[in-house]
């Protein structure tokens, strides 16, 4: 079972490592906020697998919080991104 | 008895982590090689929701306590009603330029 755990965290770090790719590179303001989402997303899915893995209840807390803060983030930066198209 | 229900609930275990990853990769990847915002943004909502439901169902089956399966409920709510909304604002604010 931890051989099987241990490969997805690997699958999940070549698609953070994608992720993190297009955050870095130039994009745009809307591109990196998606991407940014998708990578709470990826490190959510990596949390679970170590919950399961070290069968420990505290990344599942962590979790909960990722999941919250990934979605206020991309939250501020739509009307962020808003606010400044009404400026111009 | 109790030992072959143990190995059909690694088994499904390990195949619910194996997809979750796989579609996880395959948002990342869209992310990477899609043409245009819109285009990534589909590449990149579902397949990573569809991923943590499907790593939550693997992890819901190992873990052993219920406040443990709880938070994994909630984990799996919380994605599926904030994802729409952030990528639903996201799309708004991307849209036209």
């Amino acid at each position: 079972m931890k051989s099987v755990e241990t490969v997805t965290l690997v699958v999940l770090a070549f698609a953070a490592v994608l992720v993190v790719a297009r955050v870095v590179r130039r994009s745009s303001l809307g591109d990196r906020a998606v991407a940014l989402d998708t990578l709470s997303a990826v490190i959510t899915c990596a949390l679970l697998v170590g919950a399961s893995r070290a069968d420990d209840g505290l990344m599942l807390d962590l979790a909960v919080v990722l999941g919250l803060m990934g979605f206020l983030t991309s939250v501020t930066v739509a009307r962020f991104i808003e606010s400044r198209k009404d400026d111009q | 008895m109790s030992d072959i229900l143990g190995a059909v609930v690694d088994v499904l275990t390990a195949v619910c982590f194996v997809a979750g990853a796989l579609f996880a990769f395959i948002g990342a990847l869209g992310l990477h090689r899609l043409a245009d915002t819109r285009s990534r943004m589909h590449a990149a909502t579902k397949p990573a929701t569809l991923g943590v439901a499907l790593c939550a169902l693997g992890a819901a089956l190992q873990l052993t306590s219920p406040s443990d399966v709880t938070k994994v409920v909630v984990i799996v709510v919380l994605q599926l009603v904030t994802s729409p909304i952030g990528a639903h604002m996201l799309g708004r604010s991307v849209g036209d330029k």
